[in-house]
């Protein structure tokens, strides 16, 4: 359920809209910062917000890489495997973090904390290899830089 | 017009022709995929590509988005192109799961015919392929994921065609998914087009999903027969048994749709409860004997009470043989009749409508499509006509307005304006639009009206359940009128039945089976011939219907669905199917069109031999059969009557011109594919106005507005199993205002009437409808209310919870 | 020693923060919107673009001039201007960059752009990584309002616009014009081809014009100091203005460097970008992204602007220059540009949808050592059948393939004949724990 809170400000910022749908990926956002994901639920409140058939809206859910369907952890890491990034080290990186968390690719850690995901070129090349975290970024990794990145997040988590 | 030469030969075309079908014109067919002439070019899938060697742009392009250029060379056999659409094709078959022996498509899938018609034979791909899960999608369409191409013509369809808003496009790249959000029945009444419009077997026929391929099949063409609009199909049997309807392209009716309700209403024709055998005093017995035992109890009844105490009824299913012979026989041995409606207002109506389509601005549903402004007076038409709700939206979808007259809340899939006037004000409303004088200085009434008389192809389409015969003159004087100012006007009307056209010409007196009940109950009737009859699904008061037959000297029934009226029949007569016999139908355009014999008859294979090999027992007919088309059942008859031999192969069709001068232009030569339209003379109408039922302000109650639905009230379709699934619990629609005087509450389940079992309702209140109605639907149920005077009032519901 | 040119776009460039809008004020910044708006003269602004022949600066080099003046004069309102800030070809950042140097060169770039198209709002598309430069744009946009540049009655004149911030939810595509109008529109981003064009029917059926950041951050300059003063930045007779290459890949210095059209790319590689690695040779470069053919040496000297690069038959595309040293497999390099598109493929049309995968599994598959000699002539082939796909998304996507197959074809065919990747060492068989994650 969303909140009255978000329901409003989600509606305000809506109202004065000559075209409710372009605020469609904004409401997505929203609603994904709120559930932790978009929900069943999530995907039709986002639908009778805006103003589309639901379904147009799952068209849009399941298009765009940073709209999650399934539950993700408190960190979403994405490794972006792109040209510049493998020529500087992308593979060893992201073996790095798979077995440093034991989960593979697409997967999300047993406490919930964090979900790998490759990405796509993330327009940070001169400083390959880099990562997001919950789509802050992070450049010029290294094995030992990682470790005290997933040291520091998991510290603020606790 | 663009003179354009492809693979050297040349052709002119309009402007604004692609080049596939400029291609297609010389019968040269360039593979398509996405293309579709119902939905237009988008370049998707790229197989269509052919090679321009003159022309503003040289080179590949996809002949569905090349407008034809005068001057243009285009070749579609240069071999770089056809290398390109090899490739495409292998692309397009990466994926493709090659379940072809166990899938429904195989033998008339156009992937299949693409990809070998391409030369692609070797697999050369031996990478992984993307899978899918399917989706449950309802009764009707079966989801298959795998065997997509991604040609998106299923989405197109269903979103911009029709309008409906369930079926999506997921995913990207080559994971593009087409399905709902959720597992669940499409909820577009049009959906099974989805399997014709689908290119591959993605959306199969649920129904008959494993009854076999289509090379199996006897196809033949059939005239859809689920309402008055008369759609074009191909029906498809096997084993003795109809077993899928498919859309036939009929560019002056349906185009190239059908709705569900007629794609998957046959059903009945194979039902196990249907009657195969004839009966005597509710003993099977063979049908000569019941024949001749029906025609000597006929000659006894004439002879004591005189002739026209025979009353003859057949209805609007009836074909035009069968009505012609009825009319025939009441002619010739002096009966009543033949009356074809159940409702004298509903033979009025239709009557008043066939009279000004024969002499006034006819148009057909094209003309619906090509409008600039539609007015809907009187029709729910997704539940009437369903293919009118397509038509609107496509009028729609070119910048038409489309404005609804009608006492009920109507959906449709697009917007259009919403004037819930009472059945009875509807006429005059109309007669306002026409300009004579605004009706209560109606400013609306005003702007419609100068928008009505500024558009240029407006048409008026209004029905006949719902509409006093009055109401149907003022529409067709409205189109009239403006036809005679000038204007392209054209006048389109719905009528209840598929040949209720042809029951309004054949129709002697304009009453309905009502009348006869009437003539019944005052003793002057004292036999009733039922032809194919639906007393017992349409007629309102199932009791008096009831006690009215009990009352009979003789009731002698002909059908070929299982009724109350064949079990309480003296002689039963079976008769044959639209597919077993064919027939003419005349549309609600006034068009004729004939339906060819499908299939031999007899039982199916499935119930003699229960699902398995027919059984091994040797007799020289086939089981089940000897049935006759019941033209044949009426003309035999009413010779055993008369003491004639019954004139044999003369055909039913013969000197229809004496039965109905509009009917002259109908021969027993085949008519052509595209039907003939009847036209002409016809004036034997009574003339005096209907009195428009006006004291409705003072009488108590609520007037009842009985409404179909598009699956349940037709009596055919509403047998067919898979159709069933989709009928909507019964509804009371309710006025906000009515509903809080009587205390009703939305959702809450009611019973009225005196009926056994109570007939159960759910309550839906509601805004856009009409003062001083309630709506209720025609459906399973419905019969047994009583309420004599057509009104309704709050003692009548009970069983309140 | 490094040779130094005139900075223009990045003249408020500070090593870690943002200019704000007085510095960008105190360098000369909404001096032309000022001189316009009391000059009021639309066409002006339209003619010292299309006199500058400012070509777009997003990867296609269409000059905008010409797109302004596609906007009929009796066209329909409200007319829309859209800010192309998806920045999603591999390899290129410069428009990050400049957002974050200084982001009111953009806003004064728009409000004249809509000035002399009489457009009411502009909007600016960003891709969902750029997080921050979104956030600095909401700021920034709203003090610009503040300071009556933006908004109702600019600066007191007749002139009313906006700016409104559009996050992307991702995707390659959207980059592409007509398929970022469908995701500004909340419909799924699939291209659309024209007619009608953008500037006829556009965002909601109205005029639109779209210009990526670098593109609409050069017109204040060129409306303030003329177009011949732009076009003398550059080095070459064809060139026109500076541009902003990303440099990556094995060099000592990858970064963003503004640089006049038709600088060398030897200079920019061993300059600017501060040479190869040590222990690196270059072997060859992507000039403006993944969707560009490789340069080998023997394209080393090109003066890098759009018209060199075409009579070379190569394309500037955005100038993100990625730099490979000879340790590079470029099959394996290849493989994961065609990895990225084909993932990126919005799944229109076939070619490019199944093409794309089909051609990364022949590469890989050659990557491996499992590649056969029939493979080669079959990636010739569909790398020449996709341009023949929806988009400009495909032709783009082969471009990479093409280069490998006329470039580096010697190295392909001892994949297959050595039935392994020659570089073993480095990053064999790229997509091997990935197993295809489209
Ligand atoms: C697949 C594809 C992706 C593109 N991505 C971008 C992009 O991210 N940013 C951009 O400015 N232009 C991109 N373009 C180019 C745009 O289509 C368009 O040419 C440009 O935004 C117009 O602005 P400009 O003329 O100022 O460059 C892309 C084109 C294609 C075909
Ligand atoms: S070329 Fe690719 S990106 Fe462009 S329309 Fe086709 S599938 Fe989509
Ligand atoms: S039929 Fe032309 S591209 Fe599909």
């Amino acid at each position: 359920m969303l909140t009255e809170e978000l329901r409003t400000a989600l509606e305000a910022k809506i109202a004065g809209a000559a075209h409710p749908q372009e605020y469609v990926v904004d409401v997505l956002f929203a609603l994904q910062d709120h559930y932790g994901h978009l929900t069943d639920e999530a995907v039709a409140e986002a639908a009778q917000l805006v103003g589309m058939p639901v379904v147009a809206v799952e068209e849009l859910t399941t298009f765009y890489p940073f709209l999650y369907r399934e539950p993700v952890g408190r960190y979403v890491i994405n490794v972006c495997d792109s040209v510049v990034c493998w020529m500087d080290g992308h593979e060893s990186l992201q073996n790095h973090l798979m077995e440093r968390l034991g989960i593979a690719m697409g997967e999300t850690t047993a406490d919930g904390l964090f979900t790998l995901l490759p990405v796509c070129c993330i327009g940070y090349c001169d400083r390959a290899p880099a990562i997001l975290v919950n789509k802050k970024v992070y450049g010029e990794l290294t094995p030992e830089k990682l470790d005290d990145l997933l040291e520091t997040l998991r510290r603020e988590a606790e | 017009m663009p003179k354009l030469t492809i693979d050297n030969r040349s052709i002119d075309v309009p402007p604004g022709t692609k080049v596939i079908d400029a291609a297609e014109q010389l019968g040269i067919m360039i593979p398509r995929f996405c293309y579709h002439p119902a939905l237009g070019s988008v370049g998707a899938c790229r197989v269509c590509a052919v090679k321009v060697l003159e022309g503003r742009a040289k080179g590949i392009k996809m002949s569905c988005m090349l407008d034809a250029e005068d001057g243009m060379v285009v070749s579609t056999t240069d071999a770089e192109v056809v290398d390109y659409r090899r490739y495409v094709i292998e692309w397009l078959m990466l994926n493709h799961p090659h379940d072809c022996p166990v899938c429904d498509e195989g033998g008339h899938c156009l992937l299949q015919d693409t990809t070998v018609s391409g030369g692609h034979g070797l697999r050369r791909y031996q990478g992984p392929k993307r899978t899918h899960n399917d989706q449950d999608l309802g009764p009707l369409v079966q989801h298959e994921m795998n065997r997509c191409i991604q040609c998106y013509r299923c989405v197109r369809y269903y979103r911009e065609y029709t309008g409906y808003e369930d079926l999506g496009v997921m995913g990207i790249g080559r994971r593009v998914y087409y399905g709902r959000f959720q597992d669940g029945t499409l909820e577009s009444p049009f959906a099974g087009n989805l399997t014709d419009v689908c290119p591959t077997g993605v959306y199969t026929d649920k129904p008959s999903r494993f009854k076999g391929r289509r090379w199996d099949f006897e196809r033949t063409p059939g005239i859809c027969i689920h309402c008055s609009l008369g759609c074009a199909i191909t029906v498809d049997a096997r084993y003795r048994e109809v077993v899928r309807h498919e859309a036939r392209f009929n560019p002056f009716v349906n185009g190239h749709f059908i709705c569900d309700r007629g794609r998957y209403g046959y059903p009945y024709a194979s039902a196990a409860e249907r009657p195969w055998q004839a009966a005597l005093d509710g003993q099977s017995i063979d049908g000569p004997t019941a024949l001749q035992a029906a025609a000597d109890r006929l000659t006894a009844v004439a002879a004591e009470h005189g002739s026209r105490a025979v009353a003859v009824a057949g209805s609007t299913r009836c074909s035009l043989e069968a009505m012609a012979e009825l009319s025939r026989a009441c002619r010739g041995q002096g009966w009543r009749g033949p009356v074809f409606f159940e409702e004298t207002r509903h033979a009025r109506a239709v009557g008043t409508a066939a009279n000004h389509l024969l002499s006034g601005p006819a148009v057909g549903l094209p003309a619906v499509e090509a409008a600039d402004l539609v007015i809907v007076a009187g029709v729910d038409p997704v539940h009437e006509a369903p293919m009118l709700a397509l038509a609107l939206r496509q009028a729609w979808r070119r910048g038409a307005a489309v404005v609804i007259v009608d006492p009920r809340p109507v959906a449709l899939p697009f917007d259009f304006a919403h004037r819930p006037l009472p059945p009875g004000a509807i006429g005059p409303w109309l007669e306002g639009l026409g300009g004579a004088a605004p009706v209560d200085d109606n400013k609306d009434q005003d702007d419609l009206g100068r928008r009505f008389r500024e558009s240029d192809h407006p048409v008026i389409v209004a029905g006949t359940d719902i509409l006093p015969a009055a109401a149907l003159a003022q529409a067709a004087d409205l189109a009239a009128g403006r036809v005679a100012a000038g204007q392209k006007a054209g006048l389109f009307c719905i009528l209840p039945g598929p040949n209720a056209f042809g029951a309004a010409l054949l129709d002697e007196d304009h009453d309905g089976l009502g009348q006869v009940i009437a003539d019944i109950e005052s003793g002057a009737v004292k036999a009733l011939v039922l032809v194919e009859s639906d007393a017992a699904w349409r007629y309102p008061n199932q009791a008096r219907l009831a006690n009215a037959l009990a009352r009979l000297d003789l009731l002698i029934v002909l059908d070929y669905l299982a009724s109350p009226v064949v079990e309480a029949a003296h002689v039963f007569l079976p008769t044959t199917t639209v597919y077993e016999s064919g027939g003419v139908f005349i549309n609600s355009g006034g068009r004729a069109q004939q339906a060819v014999t499908a299939l031999r008859g007899g039982r199916p294979i499935t119930q003699t031999g229960q699902g398995g090999h027919p059984p091994r027992v040797f007799e020289p007919d086939i089981p089940g059969a000897g049935q006759q088309a019941a033209w044949a059942v009426v003309r035999a008859l009413a010779a055993a009557v008369a003491g004639e031999a019954s004139p044999g192969d003369l055909s039913p069709l013969e000197d229809l011109g004496q039965l109905h001068p509009a009917l002259t232009v109908i021969t027993p030569a085949p008519l052509p594919p595209e039907g003939l339209i009847v036209t002409g003379g016809f004036s034997s109408l009574p003339t005096e106005p209907e009195a428009v039922a006006s004291d409705a302000g003072d009488a108590p109650g609520l007037e009842i507005v009985w409404t179909e639905r598009i699956f349940g009230s037709e009596p055919l379709a509403a047998r067919a199993p898979a159709l069933r699934e989709l009928q909507e619990t019964p509804f009371l629609l309710i006025g906000e205002g009515e509903a809080a005087a009587w205390q009703l509450a939305d959702g809450a389940m009611v019973a009225i009437g005196a009926g056994e079992p109570p007939w159960k309702l759910v309550v839906r209140v509601v805004t856009d409808m009409a003062d001083g109605i309630v709506v209720l639907p025609r459906l399973p149920g419905w019969q047994q209310v009583v309420l004599p005077d057509g009104r309704l009032q709050p003692e009548d519901i009970h069983q309140r919870s | 020693m490094t040779t130094t040119y005139p900075q223009i776009l990045f003249q408020n460039r500070h090593a870690d923060r943002i200019a704000t809008l007085e510095e960008y004020a105190a360098s000369g910044g909404y001096e032309a919107l000022r001189q316009m708006i009391a000059g009021g003269d639309r066409a002006q602004v339209q003619a010292a673009i299309q006199e500058a022949t400012l070509l777009g600066r997003g990867g296609a080099a269409f000059p905008m001039g010409i797109k302004l003046s596609t906007v009929a004069a009796d066209a329909p309102f409200p007319r829309y201007l859209v800010c192309n800030a998806d920045e999603m070809e591999p390899g290129t950042f410069k428009d990050r960059v400049l957002l974050h140097a200084d982001p009111h060169q953009l806003i004064e770039g728009m409000v004249l752009t809509g000035f002399a198209i009489q457009a009411a709002k502009g909007i600016i598309f960003i891709r969902p990584e750029y997080e921050n430069a979104a956030r600095i744009l909401e700021r920034e946009v709203a003090l610009a309002r503040q300071a009556g540049y933006l908004g109702e009655k600019i600066l007191g004149s007749d002139f009313s616009f906006e700016i409104d911030v559009h996050r992307s939810g991702g995707r390659y595509i959207c980059g592409e014009v007509t398929a970022q109008l469908n995701a500004l529109m909340g419909k799924r981003p699939n291209p659309q081809q024209p007619p009608p064009y953008p500037t006829e029917s556009g965002l909601w059926g109205r005029p639109t014009v779209i210009q990526n950041v670098e593109t609409l951050s050069c017109v204040p300059h060129i409306v303030r100091n003329g177009a011949q003063w732009f076009k003398d930045l550059a080095l070459t007779e064809s060139g026109a203005g500076t541009k902003l290459f990303a440099v990556s890949g094995h060099v000592n210095r990858p970064g963003c460097y503004e640089l006049p059209m038709g600088v060398p790319l030897s200079e920019i590689i061993e300059e600017h970008a501060g040479g190869m690695r040590p222990g690196s040779e270059f072997k060859a470069c992507l000039p403006g992204g993944a969707s560009t053919q490789f340069l080998t040496r023997q394209f080393y000297d090109i003066p890098m602007d759009f018209d060199s690069l075409k009579k070379a038959g190569h394309r500037l595309g955005t100038g993100a220059i990625m730099i490979f040293d000879h340790k590079t497999c470029m099959v394996a390099a290849t493989l994961n540009l065609m990895d990225f598109f084909a993932r990126e493929s919005c799944g229109w049309c076939t070619p490019c949808r199944e093409g794309l995968p089909y051609i990364r599994d022949l590469l890989q598959r050659i990557e491996r050592g499992e590649g056969e000699a029939a493979f080669i002539p079959m990636l010739e082939e569909m790398s020449k059948y996709l341009w023949n796909a929806y988009c400009a998304f495909a032709p783009g996507a082969v471009s990479p393939l093409q280069g490998l197959l006329t470039y580096f074809r010697d190295e392909v065919e001892e994949h297959i004949t050595a039935h392994r990747c020659p570089f073993q060492a480095s990053g064999s068989g790229a997509l091997d724990n990935r197993s295809q994650t489209d």
